[in-house]
Order: C-alpha cells, then structure tokens, then sequence
C-alpha cells in the first residue's frame, strides 16, 4: 500500500487545492478588447506552476520510496496526545478570534492569555498561578493603554 | 542629498523620534537575545505599533527594532551558549568559552564594539551604493523589473537548504495570495463567494500568520522534544573597557574585514546574518596567525560573528531600497512597513521620498549608537530577560500578534487571517516547506503582476523579455541559480546517502 509521507501529502493537497482554483478561476471576467490578458491569466500562469511542481514533488518521492522511520508509527490518537499542546494552543486561539467581537479586548484577551499560559506553564503550583496571573493582568491593560490613548487605536 | 540628509537627521534628531529609536533597540535587543524570538519576530511585533505613526516615526522605529535586533543575540550567545538568533551562531563559539573563564563582561563588550562598527561600515555602504544602484535601476522598464523579481525570487528559492522545488512552490503560493480579491482593472478573483475576500488579503497579517505561527509553534515543539532547562546563569556581569579598548586596537583589519562580508551579504537576495555569520567567520580564521585559537574564546572569532552580522543591517537595505526587492525576512517585512504608509521603495523612492531615505540613514546611525549604550549599560538585564521562558512568551506574542492584526483597519476579519494563514504556515513548515520565499511572494506579488501587464501592454510579445540585454541577463541569472540549486541538492542528496550508508557499515 502506497504510503502517505509528507512530501506525498503536500502534493496531493496542492493538487486539489489548484484543480479547486482553476475551476473557480472560471469565474473571473473574460478579457474583453481593451483588457486583451484578462484577469485569469496570471493566476492561471500560478496554478499551472504550483501544479507543476507538485507533480515533481509527488513524482520524485514515489521514484525515491518513502523514508525509513526513525521512530515507531503512532495511532492517530498517539499522534494527537503527541502534539495536544500545539493543537489546544491552536484551538484557544480560534477561539479568541471568535469570542473577539462577542465579549470585547479585555474579558476576551484576559482569558485567552489566561488559558494558554495555564496550558503551557501549567496549573498545578500556586507559583505557576501567580506568574499567569501577573502576565495577563499587567499585559492587558498595558496594550490596551498603549493603543488606546498613545495610538488612538479602538480595541473591540 | 545633503541637505535631505540634514533635514532628516533634524527630524530624526526630535525627542519624540530619538524616544522611539531608543524604544526599538531595547526591544529589538530584547528579542535577538530571547533564543527562539528572532529578530524578525521582534519586528513583527513593532510593526502594529507603526500604524498610527508618520513615515519617519514608524521607520526610525523599526530601524531601531533592527538595529538592537541583529545586536541583541549576543547576549544570550556569551550568557547561555545559546544563539538569540541564527545570525549569532558563531558568536557563541568563542563567545561562551570565554564567559566560562569568567570573561563574561570583556566578550559582550568586544562583541557590543564589533557590532557598532560594523552598523557604521554598512550604514558607509549603503550610502554610497544605494543611490548608485537607484540612479542605475531608474533605466529598468517594466521588462527588466519583471525579471530582476523572478530572479530574486528563484534566488531565494534556491537557498532553501536543499528544497529547491519547495522553494519555487513557496515563492508560487505567496504569489498566488496576492490574486485573491480585485484586481487592477477591477474584476473580482477567487472570493468564493465572501464578500470579505473581496478586498484581497492585508500583507501584515499573512506574514505574521505564517512566520510567526510556524515559529513559536516549532519552539514549544523544541520544548516538548528537547526538555532541556537553562540552569543557574550568573548575570553580574561588568565590562572592562580598558581591556576591550586594547582586544579591539588589535581587531582593525577583521573588524573591516568582517563588516564588509556582511554588508555585500546583506545586499544579496536570500542570504542575511546567518550566512555572513559563517564566511566572515571562516575568513577570519584563514586568515588569522592563530587559528588553532579559533573556538577556544579568542577575540577574532567574536568580532567576526559580530560585525558581520550587524552590517547585514545596512546591506540589506540596498537592494530594498535601490531596487524595491527585499533581500531577506526582516526587510520583507520592512518593505511591508514602508508601503503600509504609502511609500513605494525603489529607485524612485530617492527621487521623491529622500528625506524618508535619510532618516533611514540617520536612525541607522543613532540607533548604532544607542544600540552601544543600551548594551553596556543594561546587559545585565537582558541577560536576566533572556532567560524568559517560551511558555511565558508565545501566548503573549500570539496575543500581540492578534491585536496588531485587528489594529491595521479595525478589522475583526484579519484576526482570522492571521489564524489561517497561521495554520497554513504551520502545515507548510511541518512539510518542510520554506516560508521565506512564500513571504517574499506575498510581497512581490502585486508588483510582478502589474509590471509583467505593462510589459505586455507596451509590446506583446512575450519574446521582448528576451531580446532587452537586462531583462535577459536577470531571466539568465534566475535559470543559473535554479541550475546551480539543483546541483547543489544532488551533491546534498548524494552526501546523505553516504552518510547513511557509512552508518550501515558501521552497524
């Protein structure tokens, strides 16, 4: 069975993600007698490249073989506990992309910085509180101050 | 260009602007010390806070961010043994065995005097070359632009390590983010349908996105894989300045030496600090009396890391200055600044712009010489400062990063182009794609497509790209260097599977 490595997925993913483009690029206005390129023509110039090279990509790995594993094949969960933190710390952020408009700069920006230093320093210390503590409830209004009245900048 | 220079350095020269240098080098010397910030995540930082600034406030701002930046990994290099950052690698080679003799203050000092001086070389440098260059460039139609970006885009590409064709994919991809939305003649590309994707992308939050996500993502990966905890470091440090005075007396010849690599270095697309680091380094060695010296805490070996990497400050803004094409990340990134208050950088940018060119020069030269005051007075801090640990600091960057994001138009939408451009930066960096190139295209993007529609509206055919000896020369180079990087990846390739073979006979 055919091996999914990086290189094979890159190119599979550029692959559909361009075959999506070029059927969207379909959209953009024709040239017309004074725009003799038109708008599709540059991207299209882009996609044929991007498509290119990843058959190249595609093609010298499946020619080279996949690499020999360093270490053990995890399970798709292995694989998630392997990198929860990055992905929690991902997930904390989209959500304080979403929580943004709804709850305002300070609550929303307070719990993000609340949660991921929780998440990456740890919660199992009064110390580890104290330092999170003290980050977030400095950095918050100290931003705030400096766009607010020394930019002029509004924050949600 | 005189009385600009003057009237710049006036501007320059106000409270307000000089408190703004002061501010960019500390905390540009603040993140070149962190291990794992990088210089041009501290610019990216800076960068929201330009928004709301004049021209000649935001750039003194950043050029001081650049300044104390490239400055800055010294301090962890000789305190941790630990590289700020790339640029300062081989600083720790003899910067750290000669903090271990407890020599701590005399190595940051002879490192401090080093990149002082190399700022001032480089800052000579592009003073002369970058009006040379800009009056030379005023000659290129859109033909020889077109092809002087596809060559700086294949050049960088090729230095990607040995992925070539990941390379050119990156530097393809961040030029095709530049089509999503209107386009010059008004017609809409790729919204899908969303209304928000009708203006396009802002630069700023897909560069952030993608470097910065990638970035501090890699460091806690680092974290997790590495386990490894800075122990007990002694930050009392005082500078002998006699000593030093006396290490740098004798250091004449390198010092020039070294800060002229790093100059030429900074000038050339795709390279920066890391690359000059090693060739100044290794020319200093060769022609050094001593080399056996070399590793083991010699002076020489500080002030060629130092000085060369410092001077890639000045060098690298020839050619973004010159010729409107950034040679590496931090000046993609500067380039980004620059058009975010209007100002187009190229040849023209001497022409119209020149009291803006002179404050660059100017804040360079001040910002040299706060960069030497902050460092002596305060090393001791950054040292301390240091030592923050990456738990502590990616959420707070994240966080700044967010609101700097929002800050450009008070848009809540490029809060969430920053976090998928982030995840698609993540992705493409654990495929092991390089995302200079990719950044590089984000910023060139527009540019190549309106200049490459003028070519071809001026003569259509495509074969004028061939027959103008300009055009002609930078499509040759741009071929050569994909030559040159396909044979350098063989001879990689090659390496490695000597290497693994070697490893099997071993076994």
């Amino acid at each position: 069975m055919l091996t999914l490595t990086k290189d094979r997925t890159l190119a599979l993913a550029l692959l559909l993600i361009i075959s999506v483009m070029w059927v969207e690029s379909g959209n953009i206005r024709p040239p017309t007698s004074w725009q003799p390129y038109g708008s599709a023509l540059f991207p299209r110039i882009l996609l044929v490249v991007i498509g290119l090279l990843s058959l190249l990509i595609l093609a010298r790995s499946l020619l080279s073989g996949a690499p020999a594993r360093t270490q053990p094949r995890r399970s798709f969960t292995e694989w998630l506990a392997h990198n929860r933190t990055v992905f929690s710390l991902f997930a904390l952020f989209g959500l304080y992309a979403a929580l943004l408009p709804v709850l305002g700069y300070i609550v929303a920006t307070l719990a993000f910085l609340i949660g991921s230093l929780g998440l990456l320093l740890g919660i199992d210390s009064r110390r580890k509180w104290f330092i999170n503590l003290a980050v977030s409830c400095t950095l918050v209004p100290l931003v705030y101050a400096i766009f607010r009245f020394g930019l002029n900048v509004w924050l949600p | 260009m005189a009385d600009f220079f003057i009237e710049a350095l006036g501007l320059v020269s106000s409270p307000a602007v000089l408190a703004l240098i002061v501010i960019g080098v500390l905390f540009g010397i603040i993140g070149g010390s962190i291990p794992g910030f990088t210089v041009t995540m501290a610019i990216l930082v800076v960068f929201p806070f330009t928004f709301a600034m004049d021209p000649v406030s935001g750039v003194s701002l950043m050029v001081g961010v650049f300044v104390g930046g490239y400055s800055g990994g010294i301090v962890s290099g000789v305190m941790l043994g630990i590289p700020g950052t790339p640029s300062s690698i081989t600083t720790v080679y003899d910067g750290y065995p000669m903090a271990q003799r407890g020599e701590s203050g005399r190595a940051l000092g002879i490192g401090v005097a080093a990149s002082f001086i190399g700022t001032l070389i480089s800052v000579a440098v592009l003073v002369f070359f970058g009006p040379l260059i800009a009056s030379f460039s005023m000659n290129f139609r859109p033909w020889e632009i077109t092809a002087l970006i596809v060559f700086a885009l294949t050049l960088v590409a090729g230095l990607s390590n040995g992925a070539l064709l990941k390379g050119l994919l990156a530097a393809a991809l961040g030029l095709l983010i530049t089509t999503v939305g209107y386009d010059r003649n008004s017609n809409l590309r790729f919204d899908f349908g969303l209304p928000a994707l009708g203006s396009g992308f802002e630069i700023l939050p897909v560069m952030i996105g993608i470097f910065a996500f990638s970035q501090l993502m890699g460091n806690l990966e680092k974290l997790r894989d590495e386990q490894d905890e800075v122990k007990g470091v002694d930050t009392n440090v005082s500078i002998p300045y006699r000593r030093i005075l006396k290490d740098m007396a004798g250091q004449k010849l390198n010092t020039l030496r070294s800060s002229l690599i790093g100059s030429l270095v900074g000038a050339l697309p795709g390279t920066g600090g890391t690359v000059a680091n090693f060739i100044s380094y290794d020319q200093a060695k060769k022609f050094s009396r001593q080399p056996e010296t070399f590793g083991t805490g010699t002076p020489s070996g500080i002030v060629a890391s130092e000085a060369s990497n410092s001077a890639v400050a000045g060098g690298a803004f020839v050619p973004t200055l010159a010729l409107g094409i950034p040679g590496d990340l931090p000046m993609a990134i500067m380039m980004g600044v620059l058009i975010l208050h209007g100002i187009t950088p190229g040849p023209l940018m001497f022409e119209q712009n020149p009291v803006l060119v002179g404050a660059i020069y100017a804040s360079l030269l001040i910002g040299a010489v706060i960069m030497v005051l902050c460092q002596l007075l305060l090393v001791r801090w950054f040292a301390k400062i240091s030592l923050i640990p990456q738990e502590i600091l990616v959420p707070v960057v994240l966080m700044l990063c967010a609101i700097g994001s929002y800050a450009l138009n008070n848009n809540l939408f490029d809060i969430w182009v920053l976090f998928v451009f982030g995840v698609i930066g993540y992705l493409l960096w654990k495929a092991e794609v390089p995302l200079t190139p990719l950044i590089l295209g984000v910023v060139l993007g527009n540019n190549l497509e309106r200049q490459l529609f003028r070519a071809l509206e001026l003569n259509e055919s495509w074969m004028t790209f061939l027959t103008r000896p300009l055009s002609a020369l930078f499509l040759a180079l741009a071929v050569a260097s994909v030559i040159f990087s396909l044979y350098q990846d063989r001879k990689i390739q090659r390496n490695r599977l000597k290497a693994q073979r070697s490893d099997a006979g071993a076994d």
